[in-house]
């Protein structure tokens, strides 16, 4: 059909439709006109802040605590609708993987805008590896950082304070731990509710009156701390660090001293509590980390320290029979005369790889603003000076014992890799309670391992 | 008329073409054009592979060098995460809980997989039915088995109520090993049932037939015909069991999360908490490299032995 090359064929054809300097000039044309289209582009996708005009979209990654996903998704709608161009983008991690794919996402450059963040994982990772950026107080609102710590009650931000000393996150939660039990098991047990234990040889003495067994199996346990993820280990191992007076490492942060007599001390309350006085059982205790109150909910627990208030909330909002038994006291304390408890906070910081760094940080005042509707709502207690005071705090049970909890704790001590210190921890905690490898035992094997891990 | 020398695709293409001289710039005969388009389509896949597959292998055995922790730059610390590695306890034991996991699963799976396709060689309904049910776990992921069993070896769980046992099947460091162990083979013997299946359904049945003329019990028969004739699927069987064994990582992460202490921490586990927990990518990475060795030495191992015994 052809008889000569058909290349050359469509060359001409194309040639004689469209001369090449029409091409020429039509591809200078696309070149001129890409990169118009390009920065249009980025301003209606929300990648460049700015004018109020502008559509942005912001991320946020929080962790899975059921009532406060519902009111943040409300305060999402309203910041939404009075921002009109913002939106948020909102995902929540289970609280088991929260920690890793947090980590990694901003470790590669990218997760999300506005991170919700345990004090412990922030001062521990993410402000020493540069993961979030400090405040920022004009687009929170404020004339300058100290305007904004003034509002809040002294040493609320150290949880977010980085070495160099300057402030990376606002509190949207600021826990304490109190005490909670069941006082008709109290009663049924003959024991007086209005006299709560107030050390730790009195939860002995009153938890081996309140468990009960079932073909030798314990379906009630008197008292136990809970049994989750690392973290939950470490909680506990430093409630009753602060009370001993022990440490997990040292002042310079360079080697472990948790083999000394006041850090041993710390496990061997535990250690008796289990497996010398036998007020629980820690191989009947419930795993799950979404509900991790749910032995202490249902009763199957009588005893427990709750570490922040939003578990009295959760308690109240999905087991309000059970919740109507129950009462909240000051943490028992190794010495009443010198009481020490421990705090903790979620800070909501800002992605240093964020593109909508100031636009994040609009978004995280209001949410914070909202401190009545978050201790209603959620039983987050945002501590803002005279928090307690507040028409919505006075309408909070057990608000009194709450507010004393807060006067009497400090935050944990964090230190390098404290991820990996944090396993040790609950492995070293783990062998004592579940297999009875004597604390003095499992410290010391945890003190040789910590050294290790800080030396690298 | 002479037969055309040239391959059929050139044949059409130059007909095809009508033209009396290729305009290729390259004249290739007709296997080397071939060949040329086979490496052209399968060229996409290849770079697929190579930057998903190959380039990372590279990367770990790169990273295994240096101290990494995703944010700070690489550092070159030499074989220092190796060093530190053979010290740490927590590696040994991991090591350890592995080789124990390998053997305590695979030996009695692969044992009870070829009892039961012996069994269940001949064609039957209910022989079918039988090799279904054992194959139901093996179709199941290992996150449904593993919560499955988490109910199971609950204090309040089936196994306890029905034996009327109170074991702590999880939090005892004696028991959760052996709990791992189970479930794993409950989850495991139907992938070799079928394996062996096949291996069985290959032997002529004439075999069988003259050792029985010759006197062979089945018993004998079963060791002196079916033993022998099966070592290669046992070969490729007992390396089946070593990867899969040496590459667990769901039930320990989901059962016990490596606990209680260190009882059930295998490698798999720790290579993941190192790198994504604990952001100790290059310690993470030489504990992979280890991991490659020694699999690798494994697998020669066991094919060397198979293969000597069937000289």
């Amino acid at each position: 059909m052809f008889d000569s090359d058909p290349r050359a064929l469509i060359e001409d054809s194309l040639a004689r439709c469209v001369p090449r300097r029409a091409i020429l000039k039509q591809l200078v044309a696309m070149g001129l006109a890409l990169p118009a289209a390009s920065a249009l582009l980025d301003a209606c996708s929300g990648q460049a802040a700015g004018g109020s005009s502008a559509k942005v979209t912001i991320s946020l990654w929080t962790h899975t605590h059921p009532p406060m996903i519902q009111l943040m998704k409300t305060l999402i709608k309203e910041y939404e609708a009075r921002h009109e161009g913002v939106t948020i983008d909102y995902q929540q991690i289970p609280n088991n993987e929260f920690g890793p794919k947090m980590l990694t996402a901003l470790s590669s450059g990218s997760g999300p805008d506005v991170i919700n963040m345990d004090d412990v994982s922030l001062r521990g990772d993410y402000i020493p590896k540069g993961l979030v950026v400090p405040v920022d107080p004009k687009a929170l609102g404020y004339e300058s950082v100290e305007a904004l710590t003034s509002r809040y009650i002294p040493g609320a931000f150290v949880g977010a304070t980085g070495g160099d000393g300057k402030i990376y996150g606002v509190p949207l939660e600021y826990d304490a731990a109190a005490f909670g039990f069941h006082f008709d098991q109290f009663q049924e047990a003959g024991l007086d509710p209005s006299s709560p234990p107030r050390t730790w040889g009195d939860v002995a003495t009153m938890g081996r009156q309140l468990v009960q067994y079932q073909g030798g199996t314990m379906v009630r346990q008197g008292f136990d701390f809970l049994y989750l993820h690392s973290g939950w280990y470490t909680d506990f191992i430093e409630l009753l660090l602060h009370q001993t007076g022990g440490h997990i490492l040292n002042s310079q942060r360079t080697a472990s001293v948790i083999a000394q007599s006041r850090s041993v001390q710390a496990l061997t309350i535990w250690n008796d509590l289990i497996n010398k006085y036998h007020v629980g059982d820690p191989h009947v205790s419930s795993t799950d980390a979404t509900v991790p109150y749910s032995d202490f909910y249902t009763g199957k627990l009588s005893m427990t320290v709750l570490i922040g208030p939003w578990a009295q909330a959760q308690m109240q909002q999905t087991y309000a029979g059970q919740y109507r038994q129950v009462k909240m006291a000051a943490v028992p304390q190794v010495d009443p005369s010198r009481p020490a408890s421990r705090c903790y906070g979620y800070f909501m910081a800002v992605n240093k790889a964020s593109k909508v760094q100031e636009e994040a940080w609009k978004f995280i005042a209001y949410v914070t603003s909202q401190h009545d509707r978050w201790l209603s709502d959620v039983l987050f207690v945002q501590p803002i000076k005279g928090w307690q005071n507040t028409a919505a705090a006075r309408k909070i049970d057990f608000i009194d014992v709450w507010a004393e909890s807060y006067a009497t704790a400090k935050f944990d001590e964090v230190g390098p890799h404290w991820s990996e210190i944090e396993d040790t921890l609950k492995s070293s905690i783990q062998d004592t309670v579940f297999n009875g490898v004597p604390p003095e035992t499992s410290f010391t094997r945890a003190q040789s391992e910590i050294d290790r891990i800080l030396k690298g | 008329m002479m037969p055309s020398r040239r391959s059929p695709v050139e044949r059409e293409g130059r007909a095809g073409r009508g033209l009396s001289a290729p305009w290729s710039p390259l004249r290739l005969r007709g296997h080397q054009e071939r060949a040329l388009v086979g490496v052209l389509m399968a060229l996409p896949a290849l770079a697929f592979f190579a930057a998903f597959a190959i380039y990372p292998i590279l990367r770990v055995f790169y990273l295994s060098l240096f101290e990494y922790n995703l944010t700070s730059p690489e550092r070159w610390i030499g074989l220092g995460n190796f060093a530190y590695l053979f010290a740490d306890p927590t590696f040994k034991a991991a090591v350890v809980n592995t080789a124990v996991y390998v053997v305590g699963t695979y030996l009695p799976t692969i044992v009870l997989a070829l009892l039961i396709a012996i069994g269940l060689n001949h064609r039957s309904h209910v022989a079918g039915v039988l090799r279904t049910i054992y194959f139901v776990p093996v179709a199941m992921t290992w996150v449904v088995v593993t919560i499955m069993w988490h109910l199971i070896y609950n204090r309040f769980g089936l196994l306890d109520q029905l034996l009327h046992l109170h074991t702590n099947w999880l939090t005892d460091g004696t028991w959760a090993p052996l709990a791992l162990i189970i479930m794993s083979v409950w989850k495991e013997v139907g992938f070799f049932v079928i394996i062996f299946l096949a291996g069985l359904q290959s032997i002529r049945h004439d075999i069988y037939e003259a050792a029985a003329v010759d006197g062979a019990g089945p018993l004998r028969i079963q060791l002196h015909v079916t033993l022998p004739l099966l070592r290669p699927v046992l070969a490729v069987a007992t390396i089946f069991a070593v990867i899969r064994g040496m590459q667990a990582f769901t039930p320990q992460y989901v059962l016990t999360d490596g606990g209680p202490g260190d009882a059930t921490q295998v490698i798999n586990l720790l290579v993941y908490k190192t790198a994504f927990v604990y952001a100790e990518m290059g310690r993470a990475s030489a504990i992979a490299v280890l991991m490659f060795g020694a699999l690798l030495v494994m697998t020669l191992l066991q094919l060397r032995i198979f293969r000597a015994r069937s000289a």
